[in-house]
């Protein structure tokens, strides 16, 4: 027999998704253990069940084994398969949660994937579907991952705790994906946004986009934040509103930014003058921070990358967040990589902190489930 | 008569003397060249047709984009591996002699035996790793999966043989390396036609099989029993300018044609089970492409593995040196084949072996090493670790300048970069040292550790190279030196044996210390810890050569103690927990440092602490300032030229500090010494001064470095509490980097990054910090707008705005210029070069793209892409040295390298056959997994039998050969993939099987079985892996039957097609018909008979109708996947492997005769009269028929009467005269009047010829006369004409 592929174990749910998404395209099975086994309710939670399920979903020949309490998980991956698929993904998390693992496996599926997720697409938690959508996509364009069948579309929108939105993602296949250099993020040229609101009065996503704006115009001119009130069926279950921003730079880099109202029922109110104006010192921070990657996709980046062909990659980042570190160990041992990490010390001109160059060889990582004909 | 021998003047008829002439002859009469041809007849040339026009510009383009390859990066490495030449052909061609004839050719040495690969530097560029291929099939599959020239050698007074073009035929499946053709056994041909016909015929039929045109080489003869010199030469020529395409499977799969094959196993475990696993080392030079340590690879003809450690080595076939000269220096014509027990050097992981002939075979068991390895009792990993110190100090550095390359680049990790400057430090820091003693030590955490044995490997070098340093540098302290290297040698010995801790970083161990120190119910560590200081010093007496320093380094090991014992009390409010919870497993600083700074944000506060720590350092001591020197060494590259710079400065100033650290380190051997004696279970109590000391020298390291911190832990996290026990696979372990992090295991899962202490974004410097980072802030020099535009201006001077007539001026360069020179004359003439390149350059890009603008199509641009890239692979790890490339690339191809592999099956060792070649193959992600593979398959034209489903059969695909049992489909036209029985006789069909996942468009063949030879083509069939999935596709038809036993109109109740209602629900809707043709469909389930529906149907059904329903069904396909394991099968038997036999194999060989359906049996057909009845009409229908065709009633005849009879007539003698008479007048009188008619006849023909013969001259002389008559008429008329118009003209007149 072939020997079966060393697993890895690991403890603890956290950082969940990294490990069963890089599982999934190692083709090494993972243990997890002792999944708050400490806690008064052990064991995955409704939304970790969730994602199980549509990890499930899209793979074809997993074996998932989940004990009694819960507290104990063995992935052992199969070959992902996409297709059309809908998945009612859990309220607790929004879609940005699940959306952010489908984007990594997506391209490597055996068919085009086009889903239908359903939940809450903006919360305070997650990345919501605006801000995936205006800086993920654009950064698997790069990677050579474009074409008709690729769209991320908001057809209702869902606040928590309720939900009730609903986003269709699709994606096409690629056997090999390209490797990028982009050490240059160049200036920003422009600042677009969103300010939406859902089941509250029309007028409070004006007020947030002005006052967004009077922070904004500052430092250029060229900004157009969308409002986007949405009525009726599409405006989900729970009312609730936000700002999301992102800023574009002159080499094609996007960056963003982003803030929702607290959940009905939970925290105080709050004004949409004052999200506006913090959601624009978000933006300002993700710019002072920097990189060719803004923060949320930095794990996304290196996993392309890492998944590229036998060749240099490099891509200058901000700071790394704590979630890109635990990463780059889980790319460590999934598939024996260690990137170069430079440490780009800010210069003399005021383009704010300091920068990380990452560099890398990829795998020679190609798309096995793709049929050819 | 001279005059008349003299040869005459011949006329050139050709060449290009000739063509000149002919043009200048054509030139002169004016009928020139093309172009000429062109202006002089325009017509000819002008556009004839449009389409005509279009389609030949059509096909132009056609035959130009089919001579393009889609472009590929070019990553073949600087200095390549050596080239593989597998020399293949059937027994007896002359294989050995080739080899040995090349070998010769290339070094000048004349080899015995050949057992192995051959590795001979054969140019200034080149290498050549020659091989011998055997006839066994497994030999041929493997080699060909590897090669990349073949010589393939063919007994041209024989002809070709099955084995070459089995040969061929795997090359094809596997990638088509080079092919090259050698004719051998010329000579035997006498008859020189003879000779040269043979030469042509094999030519072709070889052009056929490869591609036309492919070389073939005639070795006419041999002389002494080898060939001839200057064929070889040629031969050899050939084969070191040869160009090689990339194959794709060679190029994304790392692989090594191990030379070399060690057994590491512990000899006490092999005594105890002879049978045990072996751990085995093996050594190449690797190919393809990157290898990853930790990787799958897999051993062809032995299995699959998990490889447990690589290291690279200094190359034992070196390219030699750059030089001038065309020819190599003798002295570097190398070759090395340890197989064969030749070359020299040979080289190990941490060891150097001089090969000293015969002579000095028997001596060398008493050799210090070998003793060494024999006498102790410990793993041979260790002895390996202590007795190199022996070897290298006995022998003047062997290969020094190898041995020195590989331990200048030791202090990698001490390369330390301040977040907040930018400042870049050194740390002379030996740190890994330790680490390589746990990794030792540590048995459980073995694999854990030699993760990071790159670490390892590297710094246990250093520690050599360090002692070499010393050696030269400081002559005074050599004898010093020596002895306390000696005592540092048996110590390490014994200190394998010792189980101590892994030291990861220096915080915690401090902690640990001290903790314990603390800590009440370890009572006896303290003593213990005393203990050793008592010893300490006592050591310190006992190596006195050096005693003042070392004292000194007392100080300086102590101090660092109490401080960190400080810097812990601080610290244990937060981590009192985790100390209890682990009192023996020491942690990382590094963790701890990912903790906290993980939780802040890293770039502002991650420096914070380091520099708290460094504050104390700072000012704890002086002496401590040497080497502080060498970490503020502006270097950033910690090249090991720069290493040992550095190191000689040191040496200079500090008094040897490197020297002091060994002396450290021996001592603390030396209290290990000690303590293996007296303490058991404590062992990992010892020595805290040493682990002191050396969290000492980590805390100085633990300055923030990203690197580190991100990667730094894990490596070493593992042997960290209870977790480490529980690792799966054997091989790796928890990635729980530290224990903060362990605290947030079950955090909060998510991406988001937010920012912890928000700026103040209303102040007017915090604003000002990212104003550049928009358009509206400064831009970069070489990118603003206005700057650019100025330097154009430069450029391109002088211009006048035609539009407004504004003359632009450019700068009076000149004299600016002049001015300045007479100022800073060397700086200006800087300046001045520099601008002058800068405009070249733009001219040139400006040139550029004018020119190329016309040519550049998609294709180029594509391929410029592809260079561009290469060209940076190349460039980005150019500078680092090797130890840290590896880290980041893996070990690439090029290198010589070491893999250790563990539990090999012991029948691998103890059948070891050098003459088969061990392949280790690198396997990519998931390639090691199983799954159903899809495969489009065709069986070989030239295999006499056709394949069964479900037959066993042997694959060779990716690297693997194994055996399994496929299934056979074809595709129908609406994508269902439909089970066949057979394999098609001469098409391709479909293959799914249950074995490794092996990447889409990689090529396979099949054989039936690898045992033994058969006069027959052994390769079944041939195709390529179309996909791979989790489950089966592939379908048969099942038809289920059914009988009506009700018959309404169109409506029928049909039983028997299933068992319940359940069943038919399933399938209502469902399209049924009737063999004799009626289509309907299934409607409902019946009540009463379970299975029974209703069915309607386009015609009413007869009850005699048969009902059926055709349906797919799933094939399972057997999960069954046997890896050939010839390599383990003992010597002489190594092509005699059998797997599975087929059914019909085996019947054979039992003499089982396959008993047969009695149904299926053919009989002699008997078919039975039939009969059939009368035709019965009604009366009634009987009545209204017409007459004729009313049944008639016919009487029955009654037999005629014995009167009706007419009797038999007799006639008399004299009647039978006068009858026979009668008839014989008759005769004669018929014939009279038939020849009469002849007769009337001819007369009557006679007299019509003659009347037609009259009736014509009857006819001529009528017309005759006619004709005559008519003249007369004619003439008289004439006459009449003239007559008449003379008289008229008379009259005229």
């Amino acid at each position: 027999m072939a020997s079966q592929p060393h697993s890895l174990s690991y403890v603890g749910c956290n950082f969940l998704r990294q490990r069963l998404v890089l599982s999934t395209l190692s083709g090494r099975p993972v243990k997890i253990r002792k999944i708050r086994a400490k806690e008064e309710n052990p064991g995955l939670r409704d939304f970790e069940a969730s994602f199980i399920r549509l990890i499930d979903k899209v793979t074809n020949g997993s074996r998932i084994e989940i004990n009694q309490t819960g507290t104990t998980l063995y992935y052992q991956p199969g070959l992902l398969y996409g297709g059309v698929l809908e998945h009612d993904c859990s309220p607790h998390r929004s879609i940005g949660y699940y959306l952010e693992s489908l984007l990594c496996l997506a391209p490597f599926m055996k068919h085009p994937l086009r889903i239908v997720l359903r939940g809450v697409t903006n919360d305070q938690v997650d990345p919501s579907v605006d801000v995936l959508k205006a800086t993920a996509l654009p950064l698997l364009k790069k990677f050579g991952i474009d074409g008709e069948g690729f769209e991320l579309k908001i057809t209702r929108r869902g606040m928590p705790p309720k939900g009730g939105g609903e986003v269709i993602f699709a994606c096409p296949v690629r056997k090999v994906l390209r490797p990028i250099q982009s050490t240059d993020p160049g200036k920003i040229k422009r600042i677009r946004g969103t300010a939406y609101s859902v089941r509250v009065s029309p007028q409070i996503a004006n007020r947030i986009v002005d006052s967004a704006r009077s922070i904004l115009n500052k430092f250029i001119p060229d900004i157009y934040i969308y409002t986007d009130h949405m009525k009726g069926t599409s405006s989900g279950k729970s009312p609730g509103f936000g700002l999301s921003l992102v800023a574009e730079t002159t080499n094609g880099t996007f960056l963003g930014a982003e803030l929702a109202s607290n959940p009905q029922g939970q925290g105080t109110a709050v004004l949409p003058e004052e999200l506006g104006l913090n959601c624009a010192k978000l933006l300002l921070e993700e710019i002072y921070r920097g990189g060719c990657v803004d923060s949320t996709n930095q794990s996304l980046v290196l996993l392309l990358m890492t998944l590229g062909q036998q060749d240099v990659s490099k891509v200058l980042l901000g700071p790394l967040s704590p979630y890109t570190i635990e990463f780059l160990r889980h790319l460590r041992s999934f598939f024996q990589i260690m990137f170069k990490i430079e440490t780009k010390p800010s210069h003399e001109e005021l383009q704010g902190g300091e920068k990380v160059l990452m560099t890398c060889v990829g795998i020679g990582f190609s798309n096995l489930s793709k049929t050819i004909k | 008569m001279e005059e008349k021998d003299r040869k005459k003047h011949h006329k050139k008829h050709s060449g290009p003397k000739a063509d000149k002439k002919r043009k200048r002859h054509l030139n002169d009469l004016g009928l020139g060249d093309d172009e000429d041809a062109r202006k002089r007849n325009p017509k000819a040339f002008a556009v004839q047709s449009a389409v005509r026009m279009a389609r030949t510009f059509h096909r132009t383009q056609d035959l130009k984009t089919k001579k393009h390859h889609i472009p590929v990066v070019d990553r073949t490495p600087l200095e390549p591996p050596p080239v593989v030449v597998v020399v293949v052909g059937p027994p007896k061609v002359g294989k050995s002699t080739l080899i040995k004839c090349l070998i010769r050719n290339f070094t000048r040495q004349k080899l015995i035996e050949i057992r192995g690969p051959v590795t001979i530097v054969s140019g200034k560029r080149r290498r050549l790793t020659i091989i011998e291929c055997g006839c066994d099939i497994n030999t041929m599959i493997d080699l060909a999966k590897v090669a990349d020239l073949v010589l393939m050698l063919i007994d041209a007074s024989f002809g070709f043989e099955m084995e070459t073009f089995e040969f061929l035929n795997i090359c094809q499946v596997h990638g088509f390396p080079k092919i090259m053709g050698v004719l051998t056994h010329l000579d035997t041909f006498k008859n020189n036609k003879q000779l040269k016909k043979t030469k042509k015929r094999l030519k072709h039929r070889f052009w056929t099989e490869v591609y036309p045109g492919a070389k073939l080489f005639y070795l006419s003869g041999m002389v002494h029993g080898e060939y001839q010199k200057q064929e070889i030469h040629n031969l050899g020529r050939f084969i070191s300018v040869m160009k090689f395409r990339p194959l794709t499977w060679q190029t994304s799969h790392p692989y090594v044609l191990a030379d070399r094959m060690e057994d590491l196993t512990n000899p006490e475990d092999v005594r105890v089970n002879p049978k045990c696993d072996r751990k085995v080392s093996l050594y190449g030079y690797l190919r393809g492409a990157y290898l990853k340590n930790k990787s799958q690879i897999h051993m062809p003809g032995v299995g699959d593995f998990t490889v447990s450690d690589v290291s690279f080595l200094p190359d034992p076939c070196a390219l030699p040196e750059q030089q001038k000269k065309r020819s190599l220096n003798e002295k570097d014509k190398l070759i090395y084949a340890p197989l064969s027990g030749v070359g020299g050097v040979v080289y190990d992981k941490d060891a150097v072996y001089i090969d000293l002939g015969g002579s000095h075979e028997e001596v060398r068991p008493n050799h210090e090493l070998v003793q060494s390895l024999i006498s102790t009792h410990s793993t041979i990993d260790v002895k390996m670790a202590s007795s190199k110190v022996s070897l290298f100090m006995d022998s003047k550095p062997l290969g020094s300048e190898d041995v020195e390359n590989q331990e200048f680049v030791m202090p990698k990790e001490e390369k330390q970069i301040d977040l907040k400057t930018g400042r870049v430090r050194r740390k002379a820091v030996f740190e890994e040292e330790n680490d390589d003693g746990a990794s030792d030590e540590e048995e459980g955490q073995n694999e854990e550790m030699s993760e990071d044995e790159m670490d390892g490997s590297e710094d246990g070098d250093g520690d050599d190279d360090v002692e070499g340093e010393s050696d030269k540098e400081v002559p005074g302290q050599e004898l010093g030196l020596r002895s306390a290297k000696r005592l540092k040698r048996e110590e390490t010995t014994e200190e394998t044996a010792v189980e101590l801790p892994a030291f990861a970083d220096s915080d915690d161990d401090l902690e640990m210390s001290s903790g314990e120190e603390g800590e009440t119910d370890l009572d006896e560590s303290k003593e213990e810890a005393e203990d050793h200081g008592d010893e300490e010093e006592s050591d310190e007496k006992e190596s006195s050569d050096s005693d003042s320093e070392s004292s000194s380094r007392q100080i300086s090991k102590f101090t660092p103690c109490e401080l960190g014992r400080k810097d812990k009390e601080r610290r244990e409010n937060h981590n009192l927990d985790h100390r209890l919870g682990k009192k023996v497993v020491p942690t990382t600083d590094s963790g701890n440092c990912t903790a906290e700074e993980a939780s802040e944000s890293e770039a502002e506060g991650s420096s914070l602490e380091e520099e708290e720590e460094e504050g104390l350092n700072d000012d704890s001591e002086a002496e401590e300032s040497d080497r502080k020197g060498i970490q503020n060494a502006p270097e950033k590259n910690v090249d090991g030229v720069e290493w040992a710079e550095s190191k000689a400065v040191e040496d200079e100033d500090g008094g040897g500090d490197v020297e002091n650290l060994l002396k450290e380190e021996e001592e603390y051997g030396e209290e290990n010494d000690f303590s293996a004696d007296t303490a058991g279970a404590l062992k990992w109590k010892e020595d805290l001064t040493q682990k002191a000391a050396e969290a000492f020298l980590r805390q100085q390291q633990s300055a923030p470095n990203l690197r580190k911190l991100v990667y730094g832990t894990v490596a070493e996290d593992a042997d960290e509490e209870d977790d480490a026990d529980e690792e799966l696979g054997g091989l790796f372990h928890v990635s729980r980097p530290d224990k903060e992090s362990k605290q947030k295991a079950n955090a909060l899962d998510c991406s988001k990054f937010p920012v912890e202490t928000p700026q103040d974004w209303d102040l007017d410097e915090v604003m000002n910090s990212i104003r550049d980072c928009f358009v509206t802030g400064k831009w970069e020099a070489d990118k603003d707008a206005s700057k650019l535009l100025e330097e154009d201006e430069e450029l391109y001077g002088d211009f006048e705005d035609l539009e407004t007539g504004i003359v632009h001026k450019g700068k009076p360069a000149a004299e600016g210029d002049e001015d300045k020179e007479g100022k800073e004359p060397k700086a200006g003439e800087e300046e001045e070069k520099k601008k002058r390149m800068d405009k070249k350059r733009k001219l040139k890009e400006i040139f550029d793209a004018e020119y190329d603008e016309g040519d550049a199509t998609y294709f180029d641009d594509l391929k410029g892409e592809m260079q561009k890239q290469a060209q940076l692979n190349r460039a980005e790890f150019e500078d680092q040295d090797d130890e840290s490339r590896v880290q980041y690339e893996g070990f690439r191809p090029g290198m010589y390298v070491r893999i250790e592999i563990e539990n090999i099956p012991c029948e691998f060792v103890l059948n070891f056959d050098p003459h088969y070649p061990i392949i280790l193959g690198g396997l990519g992600n998931s390639e090691g997994n199983v799954g159903y593979v899809q495969l489009r398959l065709k069986k070989h034209r030239w295999y006499k039998k056709i394949l069964k489903t479900r037959d066993p059969i042997i694959f060779s695909l990716g690297w693997r050969r194994f055996q399994t049992i496929p299934m056979y489909y074809i595709e129908d036209h609406n994508g269902r993939h439909r089970l066949l029985k057979y394999s098609p006789q001469h098409m391709h069909c479909g293959a799914t099987f249950w074995g490794p996942i092996t990447p889409q468009g990689t090529g396979f063949l099949a054989i039936q079985s690898v045992s033994g030879t058969t006069p027959d083509f052994r390769i079944a069939a041939t195709g390529v892996v179309l996909d791979l999935d989790k489950s089966i596709t592939v379908v048969k038809k099942l038809k289920l039957t059914g009988f009506p036993f009700k018959i309404y109109k169109n409506t029928s109740f049909i039983k028997g097609m299933f068992n319940s209602p359940l069943e038919v629900a399933k399938f209502e809707g469902a399209a049924i018909r009737t063999v004799s043709g009626i289509r309907g469909q299934i409607k409902k389930a019946l009540r009463k008979p379970e299975g029974a529906f209703r069915a309607t149907f386009e015609d009413k059904l007869l009850m005699s109708d048969i009902v059926f329903m055709r349906t797919w069904y799933p094939v399972s396909i057997p999960a069954f996947y046997n890896p050939v394991t010839s390599l383990l099968k003992p010597a002489g038997e190594k092509d005699t492997w059998t797997g599975m036999k087929t059914t019909g194999q085996l019947r054979h060989e039992r003499g089982i005769r396959l008993k047969q359906n009695k149904d299926s049996l053919y009989k002699p057909i008997v078919r039975e009269k039939k009969h059939f009845n009368k035709l019965h009409i009604p009366k009634a229908l009987q009545k209204a028929l017409p007459f004729k065709n009313k049944p008639k009633n016919h009487e029955k005849k009654a037999k005629p009467t014995k009167d009706q009879w007419r009797p038999a007539v007799i006639r008399e003698p004299h009647e039978k005269k006068i009858s026979a008479l009668l008839t014989a007048l008759g005769t004669v009188h018929s014939y009279k009047i038939k020849k009469a008619k002849l007769n009337h006849r001819q007369h009557l023909k006679d007299y019509l010829k003659r009347k037609d013969k009259e009736e014509e001259e009857k006819f001529k002389r009528q017309k005759e006369a006619k004709k005559k008559l008519f003249r007369i008429m004619g003439q008289k008329e004439k006459k009449r004409q003239k007559s008449s118009l003379k008289g008229s003209g008379e009259r005229e007149k």
